[in-house]
């Protein structure tokens, strides 16, 4: 926040940026760590529910293990400042988390066992509602000019 | 599991999650006296795994092994991971990220209890 200095921004020159903010670095670098740790949690989750009870809830956890690829992709693309591919992670994210949690609370029987997204994230503190949102606004924030342009013309070491 | 010991581990990440805030609120980066607190908190999640460790070998039961296990490791994992990633970044962040994985491993904790107290 307070590098940005809006309210006094116009006493010096404002700093030249032709390329997009790295989307790692400062607040970035606390999402990427909320995300590789939904990452790394929903993967062993799902890996340990499809190797033991698939036959249980063959939907609830087919969505454990999807929801948490999309947390893996959406980790590596935002520490990588891929933003397309992060951009396209975090709308899945957040399409899935409306859809499933509204699904869920509509026909509960459909997920007898829960999965991240289930009731909004209700088990996860409602993180995986207010992840994407955060994710989206992130990348909307740090970004500078065109996506495509700033992707291919700077490439920042 | 060791109740009490389980409790104090999670009062210590919770601690190192409290002053690592006071830090993030002061527009203050991780200094080194806090990767020693997070060393602390590491030591006592390992003498946690070796806790484990001796009383399954004596023959308690996890119900949930997998799991048990599973989340002993990430709960390992989380503060060296997250120490290297703050301390890529001289800012406030680095304190917000060492708040993030301290609250990480306290919930993690708790959640061990959980399954072991289930048992």
């Amino acid at each position: 926040m307070r590098d940005r200095g809006d309210g006094v921004s116009a006493a010096r020159p404002a700093p030249v940026r032709p390329t997009a903010r790295s989307t790692a670095s400062g607040p970035g670098r606390v999402l990427v760590a909320v995300y590789g740790v939904f990452a790394i949690s929903a993967s062993a989750r799902a890996g340990v529910q499809l190797a033991r009870d698939w036959h249980e809830a063959p939907l609830a956890y087919g969505l454990s293990a999807f929801a948490a690829v999309v947390y893996v992709v959406a980790t590596v693309a935002l520490a990588r400042g891929s933003r397309r591919l992060a951009g396209a992670a975090v709308a899945v994210e957040l399409v899935g988390v409306l859809v499933v949690g509204t699904w869920s609370l509509v026909d509960p029987g459909a997920f007898p066992q829960a999965t991240v997204w289930s009731g909004f994230g209700r088990g996860y503190g409602y993180v995986p509602l207010v992840l994407p949102v955060l994710g989206l606004a992130w990348l909307w924030r740090t970004r500078r000019a065109a996506p495509s342009a700033d992707a291919s013309a700077h490439a920042t070491p | 599991m060791v109740t009490p010991f389980a409790v104090v581990v999670v009062l210590l990440a919770l601690a190192l999650a409290g002053w690592a805030l006071v830090f993030a609120v002061r527009d203050r980066a991780v200094v080194l006296r806090q990767l020693w607190g997070a060393g602390v908190v590491e030591a006592a999640i390992l003498v946690q795994v070796v806790v484990a460790l001796v009383l399954v070998a004596g023959g308690a039961v996890v119900t949930e092994p997998v799991t048990f296990w599973g989340y002993l490791v990430v709960s390992l994992a989380v503060l060296p991971l997250a120490a290297v990633w703050a301390l890529a970044e001289r800012t406030r962040w680095s304190s917000v990220v060492l708040v993030v994985a301290a609250v990480t491993v306290a919930v993690l904790q708790w959640r061990l209890l959980e399954i072991w107290g289930t048992a």
